[in-house]
């Protein structure tokens, strides 16, 4: 028998350790089931080149991570719609964070004289760390508002720090937003 | 049950064909849903007694393949799927392909 290709057994990996979420039995039987998927997309005749099957296999493993945190909290399962609500708070308070930084940012200047390349050594850390967070917050969400996904990562990327802070008070759905699961 | 569009787009596969067993990247490539909305959907159908799963007792075409998990609607699913797309497509006129996105809040 072959060693299997090492994307394989990357993603076979990462699905064991989504799994390792859920609970004993039901983790091995997931393992099971969602490891053999693998050998279908890296053999998808469909898929034209094997760069696009490997990226394909391990976008499926992101996936299973992401299903196993679902499955493996009791709480509101996948696809659930938002309550509606305009989050007026949420809005107000990410207006006051903006001005408050545009604020510091220039009084700082202002007051120690800053020139030269010290503004920028100061304001680039923090900046990519805060769409570092928004980008990580986006992803990990089961589900975002007026946007897709997609369309917040483009706006968190464009305008720093602007679509950061409207992505987290429009398009973040706070956990208490979410509805019970429905019952059947 | 409450139809959201990808759930719409699952029950849509799973109809062209009740009796088909379907594994998972079948699903994923039929729907066009990424893994990560769809096992937990399966999940919650599954939950819900509107699909069974069963292993297939061994890969007959296969070069070492691993065995699979394979779905498939039971009577009581098929029956409440076609009850909730003619349900959506009587509320709701819809694209035939059902991409169209359910409106907040759109339940039962």
């Amino acid at each position: 028998m072959t060693r299997p290709p090492r994307v394989q057994r990357v993603a076979e990996h990462l699905i064991a350790r989504a799994c390792r979420r859920l609970p004993g039995e039901a983790g091995d039987e997931r393992y099971r089931e969602w490891a053999a998927e693998l050998p279908a997309i890296l053999s998808d005749p469909d898929i034209g080149s094997g760069v696009r099957r490997s990226a394909r296999a391990l976008s499926y493993a992101a996936g299973i991570s992401r299903c196993a945190r679902r499955l493996g909290r009791p709480g509101p399962p996948a696809s659930l719609p938002a309550r509606p609500g305009f989050p007026v708070r949420r809005v107000a308070a990410g207006v006051a964070i903006y001005l408050g930084l545009v604020g510091l940012v220039v009084g700082l200047a202002v007051a120690f004289h800053l020139h030269g390349p010290w503004p920028a050594i100061l304001i680039v850390p923090v900046a990519a760390g805060f769409v570092a967070f928004c980008l990580v917050d986006l992803a990990r969400a089961d589900q975002v508002r007026y946007l897709p996904k997609w369309g917040w990562a483009i706006v968190c990327l464009v305008q720093i720090p602007l679509g950061g802070i409207v992505y987290l008070a429009l398009g973040k759905i706070p956990r208490a937003n979410l509805e019970p699961p429905a019952q059947p | 049950m409450k139809l959201t569009g990808p759930l719409e787009r699952v029950l849509r596969v799973f109809l062209a064909d009740p009796s088909a067993r379907r594994y998972g990247y079948d699903l994923m490539k039929a729907a066009r849903l990424p893994s990560g909305t769809l096992y937990p959907m399966l999940a919650r159908l599954h939950d819900q007694g509107l699909v069974t799963s069963e292993w297939e007792p061994s890969p007959d075409d296969a070069g070492g393949r691993p065995p699979r998990k394979y779905y498939q609607l039971t009577a009581e699913g098929a029956r409440a799927a076609r009850l909730e797309l003619a349900r959506a497509a009587g509320a709701v006129p819809r694209a035939a392909h059902g991409t169209a996105r359910p409106a907040p809040g759109s339940t039962q």
